[in-house]
């Protein structure tokens, strides 16, 4: 079982408050994503899920089990830290050996020299070095397990740190944003693997981290924190599509999402930028803020569908896709517009067409709620 | 929660205290030395400070002087007399003489050359750096003696030279200025180069400021260590009172311990201890940065 | 590359200096050690190695190597152990660490030598407050306490405290006595090293990443001393290692508290090698076998430093 709750937590350093009023409950066996701007408090929030930081008030559930005043150790929850904090004067062997001494072992087994003499030591050790090695096996670190930290690689260091969590079989993992010390293509790499591990581990996994790529390829629901609340939890592809507040679809999806100020008729029916939606919306409101993602726009030389005319400034081409920056206005408003190759580029400078999908665009109020 | 907190935390202030107390033991002595008169100091009475009574002191009448100039409160007479036995600002002035001399020549041998070590390319740089990690491995007052038959054969005992000399190398400072030069980036050296300079106003323009940080750290390891040395001035200073250092006036100061009056001696060890004491609290950061700095290599 | 001379004449004054001023002795001190020379006389003889056999036959070198042998192995472990638990008690205060850490600071920055005279009227038997301290104390909660008597094993008769009560506050003359001296010296020793020992573990400390303390609290390190033995004390390695060396380089050259002190006595228990090398050959003129006790200093403080750099380096350095 893995199952966590989170009931109205409530975290502050000094005067900050860094979490305010945060309930989450976590499936048993989920890959569930804390995602949000640095600064956010989803590592504190990791940090009072795995005991090393006390809430100021909300409880922590484990298990159906009030954990509050559980500590750490107890908690049997297993932790890959950023810098992996592995012990460096220890091989890989003996920092996959650590967890399980310390808690298989009793305190007459552990001393050293007087240790060995313990007949019950014997067996546990036979055990140990069985669950080193089959961990070791699974994340193919089995010829480093004599190497100390230093002889390795940073790649080489996560499997290291992701197997001192592993040997364990906690009741969840908690991995506070384990791939940003590697570089680009190995942590691309690495997703595909944490996945793979989920899959096979069927362990609950809480993964903290401020890459919503990470949290949109890899998690099965993920949570977006922003200013220490809980905005959204939801599964990456509702999260995307349907965000529930402007705050939500600015931090998720990359490049950002273009807002456009619009009018609200009183019959509901939305105008910005001259164009009108064909959808009509339930608001009282006179004033909104029309949302659509960079490939809902698209460049357009249908002179009858409606559009508005814009000016090419910067061209950002990625081979697969082009995105366009374009002007409106001869003002400083910017959008994004992504364009597709086979259309052929379009150079700086030229004036362009834009015209939306339809039923792609979100309204939000000006404060930020989803109109629906 | 809190409360225990608080029960683990008073207990170690308890040892804390206890131990601040000890260590600051001979320093109170020092202290309540200097400000009471004799009778007090005998009689180990009078707390810190003593009862401060005016009184006409024996053995200033001694030395000559009139009675009226003789009376006076202890502490005043302490510290008085104490400048009136020995030339203390002498001393001083000699310590300070000695260490800024030792400080500068140091700076001016070991730059260039942990410049050199660090940054420029030439035969023999390996064989020069291990040279300097073994001389990393003797210390001068283990071979004092050997340098103190060389001085003497060159007629240099009793002179400044004599207190300078054997300190003018620091493989120390060489290693220390090398190590902090190796995180200078070369960039900066080739932009110097391409704007012209050469390698002299590299070193002393350039390299120098950049290493005010490391300097300081080790300005004050150098500093300390040698205000405070006293083995190598009582070799090579034998008698001539005019180049005494401050500890070597502290040994004069205390002669026998039976002999004359204990204040006025304790007066004058504070006077010569109190400059870097007092330079240590006003800068105690800066002080333990160098200290730990020059430490951890 | 570049094609400057200047390397010239940054690096020779530096190689010159160090040749005359710190191996040249060396050379000097190793052939002295082999003649009868006196700095003053006008020939000399070789001797071969006259010199070091007294060393190590005559009863006073004996006892040099011994009280030498005697400070550093109390003065080393002692100063590094209590440096450690200062700065580990220290760095978990909320408040007040700053001044703890100045006071224990002080007697490294102290002059030495002026330490010492405030000591030696500390411990004088009449005229110093530890034992006024303790004769006023005689009957009382000090007596209780430093005499011992909470052990229970300990009675009036056994305690020291008690016995010198009951002999007419017959004190220990600490500097005076044979039996306390070379102790008295060592405890000098460790007042005056052990700060500069907790500042350099203070600052091992503060490069321990908390990340490792929480690393060891998840992986099941409860108490705080399986937390000491999995990451503070590994993790200090290098720093002990450094502050071992140094503190032993240092209490091999101990000088200034035993002139002014004990001058070596009473009865040559505190007569440490660089006080041997003061009075031969500087006092008595003896220079020859003053070079000869330098050179055997030489050795050690060598191998031992070699010992520390290539030996234990390799097993603290990960």
């Amino acid at each position: 079982m893995g199952t966590i709750s989170l009931k109205n937590i409530n975290k502050s350093f000094g005067s900050t408050e860094v979490l305010k009023q945060l309930s989450l409950d976590i499936q048993d066996g989920e890959f569930l994503t804390l995602v949000g701007p640095s600064g956010c408090g989803k590592s504190t929030l990791l940090k009072i899920i795995a005991g090393l930081e006390q809430q100021n008030s909300g409880d922590v559930i484990i298990d159906d089990k009030n954990v509050n005043s559980t500590r750490a150790s107890k908690r049997d929850l297993a932790m890959v830290f950023q810098s992996y904090a592995l012990y460096p004067h220890l091989t890989v062997r003996k920092n996959l050996e650590t967890p399980l001494k310390l808690r298989d072992y009793s305190f007459v087994e552990r001393l050293p020299l007087i240790g060995n003499f313990v007949p019950s030591r014997k067996e546990k050790k036979k055990s140990i070095d069985d669950l080193v090695f089959k961990t070791s096996e699974t994340l193919k670190i089995t010829e480093l397990l004599d190497r100390k930290p230093g002889q390795l690689s940073g790649g080489q260091r996560q499997r290291a740190a992701l197997g001192r969590a592993m040997v364990r079989e906690p009741v969840a993992f908690l991995m506070d944003e384990p791939l940003s010390n590697l570089d680009a293509a190995l942590r691309v790499h690495m997703r595909s693997e944490l996945s793979e591990l989920h899959n096979s581990l069927k362990t609950t996994f809480i993964y903290v981290t401020h890459d919503q790529a990470e949290a949109l390829t890899m998690s099965t629901r993920m949570a977006v924190m922003i200013d220490g609340e809980l905005l959204q939890l939801d599964t990456p592809s509702e999260v995307y599509n349907n965000p529930s507040s402007l705050r939500v679809a600015e931090f998720v999806g990359s490049p950002k999402i273009n807002t456009f100020a619009a009018q609200i008729s009183s019959d509901g029916s939305v105008e910005f930028m001259g164009i009108k939606l064909e959808r009509k919306f339930n608001t009282n409101s006179q004033k909104a803020l029309v949302a659509v993602r960079p490939e809902h726009l698209e460049i357009t030389k249908d002179s009858n569908k409606p559009a508005f005319e814009a000016t090419v400034s910067y061209r950002e081409n990625l081979g697969s896709d082009i995105f366009y920056h374009v002007q409106v206005d001869q003002s400083d408003f910017k959008i994004i517009v992504r364009g597709s190759p086979q259309a052929g580029l379009i150079s700086n400078g030229e004036t362009v067409r834009i015209s939306l999908s339809h039923a792609e665009a979100m309204l939000f109020e000006t404060s930020g709620e989803r109109i629906r | 929660m809190l409360a225990r907190h608080y029960i683990g935390e008073s207990w170690k202030h308890g040892l804390l205290i206890i131990g601040a107390l000890i260590v600051l033991i001979p320093f109170y002595m020092m202290v309540s030395m200097s400000l009471k008169s004799q009778q007090e100091i005998q009689s180990i009475s009078g707390g810190l400070v003593g009862a401060q009574e005016i009184q006409t002191f024996p053995v200033c009448t001694k030395h000559g002087y009139t009675e009226e100039v003789c009376t006076m409160r202890p502490y005043k007479y302490n510290f008085w007399f104490a400048f009136k036995k020995a030339p203390i600002p002498r001393y001083l002035m000699n310590g300070l003489i000695v260490t800024v001399s030792i400080f500068l020549i140091q700076v001016l041998i070991a730059l260039p050359c942990s410049y050199a070590l660090a940054k420029l390319r030439f035969k023999g740089r390996e064989f020069v750096f291990s040279m300097v990690l073994f001389c990393l491995l003797i210390p001068v007052h283990a071979i004092a003696l050997p340098l103190y038959v060389m001085l003497a054969k060159a007629g240099l005992v009793d002179t400044y030279a004599a207190l300078i000399i054997p300190w003018t190398i620091s493989v120390f400072g060489i290693f220390l200025m090398r190590q902090f030069f190796m995180t200078v980036p070369d960039e900066l050296i080739d932009a110097a180069r391409m704007d012209g300079m050469g390698e002299y106003s590299i070193v002393w323009k350039v390299m120098l400021p950049v290493a005010i940080p490391a300097l300081l750290a080790f300005a004050i390891f150098s500093v300390v260590a040698h205000w405070n040395d006293y083995f190598w001035p009582r070799i090579v200073i034998t008698g001539n009172r005019d180049l005494f250092t401050p500890p070597l006036g502290i040994r004069e100061f205390r002669g026998g311990i039976d002999s004359d009056e204990f204040g006025p001696m304790m007066a004058s060890i504070v006077t010569v201890t109190i400059p870097l004491i007092v330079a240590f609290i006003v800068a105690q950061k800066r002080f333990v940065e160098g200290i730990t700095m020059t430490g951890m290599k | 590359m570049h094609h400057s001379k200047a390397h010239i004449w940054f690096v020779w004054p530096a190689i010159i200096l160090m040749i005359v001023i710190l191996i040249l002795p060396i050379f000097l001190a190793g052939g002295i050690s082999f003649t009868n020379y006196n700095l003053g006389n006008s020939s000399f003889e070789w001797v071969g190695t006259e010199n070091y056999e007294k060393m190590f036959s005559r009863k006073t070198y004996i006892k040099m190597i011994i009280s030498t042998a005697t400070y550093v192995l109390i003065v080393v472990p002692v100063s590094v152990v209590l440096g450690l638990v200062a700065a580990i008690m220290l760095n978990s205060l909320r408040f007040g660490a700053d001044i703890y850490k100045t006071i224990f600071f002080l007697p490294v920055m102290a002059t030495l030598l002026a330490m010492a005279i405030a000591w030696e009227f500390t411990l004088h038997p009449t005229l110093g407050i530890i034992n006024s301290f303790l004769a006023n104390g005689c009957g009382g909660i000090r007596e209780f306490i430093l005499g011992f008597h909470w052990l229970p094993w300990v009675s009036s008769e056994d305690s020291w405290y008690s016995v010198a009560c009951a002999n007419n506050m017959d004190f220990p003359y600490w500097l005076k006595d044979k039996k306390t001296a070379i102790w008295t010296i060592c405890f000098i020793g460790v007042w005056q090293a052990f700060g500069f020992n907790m500042v350099l573990y203070l600052a091992g400390l503060t490069s321990i990443p908390r990340e490792l303390y929480h690393a060891a609290e998840m992986d099941g390190a409860q108490s705080t001393w399986e937390q000491f033995k999995l990451v503070t004390w590994p993790m200090l390695g290098p720093t002990t290692l450094f502050v071992v060396t140094i503190t032993t380089i240092r209490s091999f050259q101990v000088f200034d508290t035993i002139e002014i002190l004990t001058k070596g006595g009473p009865a040559k228990t505190t007569y440490v090698m660089m006080y041997a090398i003061f009075e031969k050959a500087i006092q008595q003129n003896i220079t020859s076998i003053g070079a000869a006790i330098t050179v055997v200093f030489i050795i050690f403080i060598i191998l031992l430093t070699f010992f520390q750099r290539y030996v234990i380096e390799k097993r603290v350095h990960y």
